[in-house]
């Protein structure tokens, strides 16, 4: 479902990501972990077509990113970290822009919007301009819109920043349900709690190099400590990989 | 004290890491540019101001009214200035700043933080102005052959009359904010001002204030001496600077001293309510602030807008959020509506146009100031496509990411933008072109001839406008509006100009043929025809690869840009 091979992006002198060679199967849900400024940004904005690798290549179910940009935007629901939007539309008019964008059928749009602004505990807020809502409203909007379409894989940059614990164990279960029906995710985040809660599989990212993936017990036999916790296993693969 | 000297460090260490960093000295041929661009409109004011002043004060007997009467009416406009550009200011630095909630929760008292932000906002809203008013001030002091004395006072002047503009707007700002939400605050007092100004200048332009310097069109001398010796009123902190600088320039000292003694006062008394009231209900005000506010208006017309099946859902997706977000941005209905105030004024100016009054035949005359029309209305195409079409990119902020993340491609994004601004643009040019030349009562030909060039130069410099605004776009402003200033912004500017005048020159020589042998009723010869035809095809092409080219180059440039 994605497919990332040989990527890489550099920022002048800069190396942001390294030759990130990756396979994503449907259903999966996949955690990317690192510290900070290790690339996962860059890796989630180049995925999502908002920024152009520097080298590599980019395909989601198939489709490559570079030659049919249109075409693979159209299975992805992005969720970036920060709820940046149209402050001056209101949040149904916002996911009417959005179904506009990903030629949904009206009739069908009424209804599944009104569905995630439900899910999202948005309705009341569905006629407000969208500059009066609060940082988590904006993010759990940024949510609903991109699950408006159905798609296929969602890419999703640090998905708990600035919601309440409903809305977190809401997404957690959101996610799982999403999984088994065959969409698959990509996240990153910095919760390690989250990771080990939702991904079947992490990957662990440090100074634009993937230096280990697998479940959370292939990353503790990695590290040959079975009892330890993602945190633990994150620490020691980290430093292990600043030392070398 | 040391808390406010502290608060103010940020401000003062930024500025001087600017101005050390390397990054701002890679820039110097910009700021040269910028700088030089500066200069020469303060020499400009400095050259007229002087030739103004050395005129008047060669007119006998009433030649010094004149002037103080001038002198009178430019502080009043100072003042006013200064008292519309602190409001701005000092909204943003009391109530709309990104850092306040992080120095508000530092432990110093809210008066204190009041009182450094005062002090920023000041300085930010009138440094500006004094700097291009000096020059008026300057040559007011060379006419009248003052002495060193003249220029220290001038600075002491105008100093308390800029703490006193301040004062005033941060006291109108506490009030408001305490009624009104902050958020809609700046919109509001921009478009009252902006109305104020309108109303103003339109009051102004009507009662035509070159007949000041015209005493035949008074009825009698004594009404025009009556006129320009009404004095200023009294309570007005613009009439003390005045006092104060006529005393100067006459040499009466004891006057001098007395009018600064009353500006200085005032100043003293404004600060003292202002610290009081700030320290009463500055922080309320800004609590209030933080809360989520409704709209204060609700444009039911937005609800509903007539895009219909016949665009693609992602094209339509983005008409209508840009139609949606431009009239819902309250800052956008004022400048609409100066335009409107300034097309009005514009087409007035050619009303009055004395043409019956002319030495040159009036056929002749009307023919060419047509021709001329299009240059001038050209150029305020340019204004307002700079102001409108310029920024459309930047305008999306740090929401651009949608943009790319969506399946749409930029191409399509672009032209959407190009469609928005593009009608809305060729209707007010066709409008400023048809009712000037129906003014001027020029012939078919020439209206034909203005309407159909308008026609094909607009899509060209709303390209430019696009497509530059594209290749350098700012997502990081707080009003996208200013992206012009940038080097984008200056390419833009200068290429759209010359883009006009190789289009206009390439029409006047054949329009002057055509219009020469029409006069005379000779023929054309066939060299004639050719170099017609070929003026005009060239001109067409000019046009067509204005729309292409900047949009491509902007499409290219925003594709790989980082966000």
């Amino acid at each position: 479902m994605i497919e990332l091979q040989h990527l890489s992006k550099n920022y002048s002198k800069t190396v942001a990501v390294n030759d990130l060679t990756l396979n994503i199967q449907a259903g999966e849900v996949f955690g990317f972990i690192g510290p900070n400024g290790a690339g996962k940004t860059t890796t989630i904005k180049m995925m999502g077509g908002i920024i152009e690798p520097s080298s590599g290549v980019i395909l989601i179910c198939g489709v490559n990113m570079k030659t049919e940009p249109e075409r693979a935007k159209s299975k992805i629901g992005f969720i970036p970290d920060q709820p940046y939007l149209y402050e001056k539309l209101t949040g149904m008019e916002f996911l009417n822009f959005t179904a506009d964008l990903y030629e949904m059928n009206n009739e069908a749009f009424i209804q599944k919007a009104q569905d995630k602004l439900d899910m999202f505990s948005l309705s009341d807020w569905s006629n407000e301009l969208i500059e009066a809502y609060s940082h988590g409203m904006k993010q759990r909007l940024i949510m609903a819109a991109a699950l408006l379409h159905d798609p296929e894989v969602i890419i999703v940059d640090e998905p708990m920043v600035g919601l309440d614990p409903a809305a977190i164990k809401l997404v957690k279960e959101l996610f799982r349900s999403l999984a088994s029906e065959g969409v698959t995710i990509f996240m990153s985040t910095h919760s390690l709690n989250v990771a080990e809660d939702v991904c079947d599989r992490i990957g662990i990212i440090n100074k634009g190099s993937l230096i280990v993936t697998g479940t959370i017990e292939d990353l503790r036999q990695h590290v040959d400590v079975m009892d330890a916790g993602l945190e633990q296993v994150f620490m020691r693969l980290t430093q292990e990989n600043e030392r070398a | 004290m040391n808390d406010v000297i502290t608060l103010l460090k940020p401000r003062v260490w930024s500025f001087r890491s600017r101005i050390f960093s390397k990054r701002e000295k890679a820039k110097v041929l910009k700021h040269v540019f910028l700088g030089g661009i500066g200069a020469l409109f303060w020499g400009g004011i400095f050259i007229i101001s002087l030739r103004v002043l050395r005129y008047f004060k060669g007119i006998e007997e009433i030649g010094d009214l004149i002037a103080f009467k001038l002198l009178s009416m430019m502080l009043i406009i100072i003042f006013s200035l200064l008292i519309f550009s602190s409001i701005l200011t000092t909204l943003s630095k009391l109530y709309l700043s990104k850092d306040l909630p992080l120095v508000h929760s530092l432990p110093v008292s809210g008066y204190k933080i009041f009182i450094a932000r005062w002090i920023e906002s000041t300085i930010d809203s009138s440094w500006m102005v004094m700097l291009y008013t000096f020059p008026v001030f300057i040559s007011y002091g060379i006419v009248y052959q003052s002495g060193l004395f003249y220029y220290i006072n001038m600075a002491l002047t105008l100093f308390p009359l800029a703490m006193i503009a301040s004062g005033i707007s941060a006291l109108l700002i506490m009030l408001a904010v305490m009624i009104l939400p902050a958020s809609r605050i700046r919109g509001l007092f921009i478009f009252l001002g902006l109305s104020l100004f309108i109303v103003l200048y339109i009051a102004v332009r009507v009662l035509r204030p070159e007949r000041l310097v015209d005493p035949e069109a008074f009825v009698t001398v004594l009404v025009y001496l009556e006129a320009l010796k009404a004095p200023a009123l009294p309570y007005l902190p613009s009439t003390w600077a005045f006092d104060s600088m006529r005393a100067m320039l006459s040499d009466s000292f004891a006057d001098v001293l007395f009018h600064n003694g009353l500006a200085w006062s005032g100043a003293i008394t404004v600060i003292f309510a202002l610290i009081l009231m700030a320290d009463h209900i500055y922080f309320r005000g800004l609590s209030r602030v933080q809360t989520a506010q409704g709209r204060l208006f609700k444009l039911r017309i937005l609800d509903h807008l007539p895009f219909g099946s016949y665009l693609s859902g992602p094209v339509r997706a983005f008409a209508v959020k840009e139609v949606r977000t431009f009239f819902r941005d309250q800052t956008q209905w004022s400048q609409i509506f100066l335009i409107g105030a300034l097309v009005l004024i514009y087409v007035y100016n050619f009303r009055v146009l004395p043409l019956e009054k002319s030495p040159i035949e009036t056929v002749y005359l009307q023919n060419l100031l047509s021709f001329l029309n299009m240059g001038l209305v050209s150029f305020v195409l340019i204004a307002v496509t700079a102001r409108f079409a310029y920024p459309g990119v930047s305008i999306e902020k740090e929401a651009f990411w949608l943009v790319r993340s969506t399946p749409i491609k930029l191409k399509t994004y672009l032209k959407v933008k190009f469609f928005i601004y593009f009608f809305p643009l060729l209707i007010l040019s066709e409008i400023l072109i048809i009712g000037t030349n129906i003014l001027l009562k020029v012939t078919p030909f020439m209206m034909t001839l203005s309407v159909v060039t308008l026609f094909f130069m607009v899509p060209g410099v709303v390209s430019m406008g696009v497509g530059l605004g594209a290749a350098y776009p700012d997502f990081k402003s707080e009003n996208p509006g200013q992206a012009v200033t940038g080097f984008g912004g200056l390419v833009f500017m200068m290429l759209s100009a010359v883009f006009i005048a190789a289009v206009i020159i390439l029409e006047a020589g054949p329009v002057y043929n055509l219009f020469m042998a029409d006069i005379h009723g000779r023929a054309l010869s066939l060299l004639e025809w050719v170099w017609i035809i070929g003026s005009f095809t060239v001109a067409f092409i000019l046009s067509m690869l204005a729309v292409i080219i900047p949009m491509k180059f902007g499409e290219r440039r925003l594709s790989s840009h980082l966000i």
